[in-house]
């Protein structure tokens, strides 16, 4: 536990999964709590994890896990609270210890962990402690939900953009500026269209709550 | 009391209990970044069309060099952007020694060979037509392209001692040419086609009433072909220069003292040889081929034929074509096209602009051509084009099936063309906007394209 007060548990919340692009579990537990006087989340994403974590993880290269918590009011609208986590995953195939940077608002600059192996590593990572959501007392009277976006080795659209320079040219199987009619087959679109770039993302959006059912202690 | 209940009901979890355990604080302190592992060995995994060598080429790390996660990734995306593989997967292994790794890249090849056309139609001069086009986009597993496509139409209706109407191209291309270690782009392509023209007074021949044996017409046939070099200014850019030589025939058959034939195609009579320089600017930001949502293209055409390079026709062909794909709420797409191009000279008439081939339909008898093949009645080829049109894109479905993406297509375009400066609007269109509905569908041997426009084309 850490030295802020807590003001316990007061509210857990059912996450369901809204939208994936995989397989995504029923649910995401996780549960709401009052902090010196500020709105905190912990979350528990074990459900969130793929079936060959361990295989991924431990691949000997930089694996990402990016986390992201908005606190959203249930008519729609943009995010009133926003919480970044950012965890770089390496295991070392010589030393068999897998090392980790954790950036979030605490240690924006990271900070850093070893652990020896990966049930250790999993526990760790499959809870996210301390989400600051902002002062409870903005939240008013309204309905909120939390919206969170869990991914797994992100690609950046610069990083894509960057690399789609390489795609092979289909265009050079015609007669440049000559049109054809084809009647089914537009054109060859073969390249980038299915692949997979490795990168997981699950969306969950959790029930809908209000400031009065985060008691506080 | 409300809120500790719903926590039951849910979650039947202990208020208070931690979720997971805190890590241990044992291991608090380690390095991420300051592992300096000495790549040993690359081993690919998985192949069996593309060769090692190829895809070796495509790595941005090389044996003997530091161990790179930022290279790695790269090295797999761009495999990825190849369109030979479907998955690419990477990790690291020990090697011989303390301080050497062995990096492994894991492949799943996809299918590289597709459907580019597919040519099916019925017009009153030739009853039945159809085509079929194939590109494989690995040739050999050396990352060549290689693509076929005909048509065939065979004898045209009341020509029973005509000779076939057919197109057969050929296309290769190479885009990584390393000459001198100049990286260069070659793209060699031909082409023997076989055709009619009619050359009726009226672009809908009707003084045949629908029997067309007796019909003027100038029968062609072209043999030939292109060779281009290429460099890349840019990330997305190519530019192209090649020179294209093209042996024509043709000759006047047919026509009556109802119709003893108007004005006609411009080409020599008899045989002619066309040589031509091109260029070719091309522009191409689009995030996908099938379904862009972002990026632009734009490309630029230009033909030089001259006397002075030993053919017969003294012309020069200017096309712009640019394409901006936009990107909106829902996961729709707008995609904004336009078109314009200028033909000078003594051009022959299948290098000038037939307008149908840039309009989803036309009412009256023209038709869009297939494989530069013109089944149809009308034979009015244009000097002048002006194209401007949009599209909107509404997403379907995205799956693992066959039919892995789809979407529906709503366009309209507006077409002008002309013959001559100040000439206006020919009736090629007479109606000069034309609509589609279509639906398009992404497999992995092809894009398919049913169109409303198309059925309209034929039907009109």
């Amino acid at each position: 536990m850490t030295r802020r007060s807590r003001a316990g548990l007061t509210a857990l919340l059912a996450v369901a999964a809204a939208a994936s692009g995989h397989a995504a579990p029923a649910t995401l537990p996780s549960a709401l709590e009052v902090n010196a006087g500020h709105l905190q989340a912990t979350l528990d994403l074990a459900p969130a994890f793929p079936a060959d974590l361990q295989k991924q993880l431990s691949n000997g290269l930089t694996n990402v896990i990016a986390l992201h918590v908005a606190l959203l009011p249930e008519r729609g609208g943009g995010p009133v609270a926003l919480y970044g986590r950012e965890i770089d995953v390496l295991y070392d195939v010589w030393e068999e210890t897998y090392s980790v940077t954790v950036k979030d608002p605490q240690a924006p600059h990271g900070r850093r962990l070893v652990f020896p192996r990966f049930p250790e590593l999993r526990g760790f990572l499959a809870q996210a402690r301390g989400v600051d959501l902002g002062p409870i007392e903005e939240l008013g009277s309204s309905r909120w939900v939390l919206q969170t976006r869990f991914e797994l080795n992100p690609v950046s659209k610069e990083l894509l953009e960057r690399t789609r320079q390489f795609i092979t040219n289909p265009a050079a199987a015609g007669r440049t500026g000559t049109p054809s009619r084809s009647v089914l087959g537009a054109m060859a679109s073969y390249l980038l269209k299915s692949a997979d770039t490795g990168a997981e993302v699950y969306l969950f959006r959790s029930q809908v709550f209000t400031a009065r059912e985060v008691t506080r202690r | 009391m409300r809120a500790l209940a719903l926590a039951f009901t849910l979650l039947a979890v202990t208020p208070g209990a931690p979720l997971a355990q805190e890590p241990p604080e044992a291991g608090t302190v380690g390095p991420l970044i300051a592992r300096r592992y000495l790549v040993e060995r690359i081993r690919l995994e998985g192949l069996r069309r593309a060769r090692p060598s190829e895809v070796r080429r495509h790595l941005t790390l090389a044996e003997g060099e530091v161990l790179d996660d930022a290279a790695v990734l790269m090295s797999r995306l761009r495999l990825l952007q190849l369109g030979w593989f479907s998955r690419v997967e990477s990790r690291v292994e020990r090697g011989s020694a303390r301080g050497l790794v062995v990096l492994v890249f894991t492949f799943t090849e996809r299918n590289t060979l597709v459907v580019s056309d597919l040519v099916l139609g019925t017009t009153g001069p030739q009853p039945i037509y159809g085509g079929f086009g194939l590109t494989q986009g690995n040739f050999l597993g050396l990352g060549l392209a290689l693509s076929g496509a005909f048509v065939y139409g065979g004898r045209p209706a009341g020509q029973p001692l005509a000779p076939a109407r057919f197109a057969v191209r050929v296309a290769f291309f190479d885009p990584e040419l390393v000459v001198s270690r100049v990286p260069l782009v070659l793209g060699l392509s031909m082409l023997a086609l076989r055709g009619e023209e009619f050359r009726c007074s009226d672009p809908e021949c009707s003084a045949f009433g629908g029997r067309y044996g007796p019909a003027p017409r100038l029968r062609y046939d072209r043999v030939g072909g292109e060779v281009n070099f290429g460099v890349r200014p840019g990330p997305f850019e190519r530019l192209f220069a090649g020179l294209r030589v093209e042996r024509v025939g043709a000759q006047r058959v047919g026509g009556t003292a109802a119709d003893p034939g108007g004005p006609e195609p411009n080409v020599r009579q008899g045989r002619s040889l066309l040589t031509a320089l091109t260029a070719t600017y091309d522009r191409d930001t689009r995030n996908d081929f099938f379904f862009p949502t972002d990026g632009s293209r734009l490309a630029l055409n230009l033909v030089l034929g001259s006397q002075m390079l030993g053919g017969d026709y003294e012309y020069s062909r200017y096309l712009l074509q640019v394409e901006s794909d936009f990107s909106l709420p829902g996961g729709h797409a707008l995609r904004v096209l336009g078109a314009a191009g200028i033909v000078q000279g003594d051009a022959p008439f299948f290098d000038r602009f037939y307008a149908a081939d840039f309009a989803y339909f036309s009412v009256g008898p023209a038709l869009g051509r297939a494989l530069e093949l013109n089944f149809s009645t009308d034979s009015r080829y244009d000097a002048y084009l002006g194209m401007a049109g949009a599209e909107y894109g509404i997403p379907l479905w995205s799956g693992a099936g066959f039919f892995h993406r789809g979407y529906l297509a709503l366009g309209l375009r507006g077409l002008w063309s002309a013959a001559r400066p100040r000439a206006g609007r020919t009736h090629a269109s007479s109606i000069p906007v034309s609509g589609d509905l279509a639906l398009r569908l992404d497999t992995p041997v092809g894009s398919f394209n049913v169109s409303l426009g198309y059925a309209l084309d034929n039907a009109l």
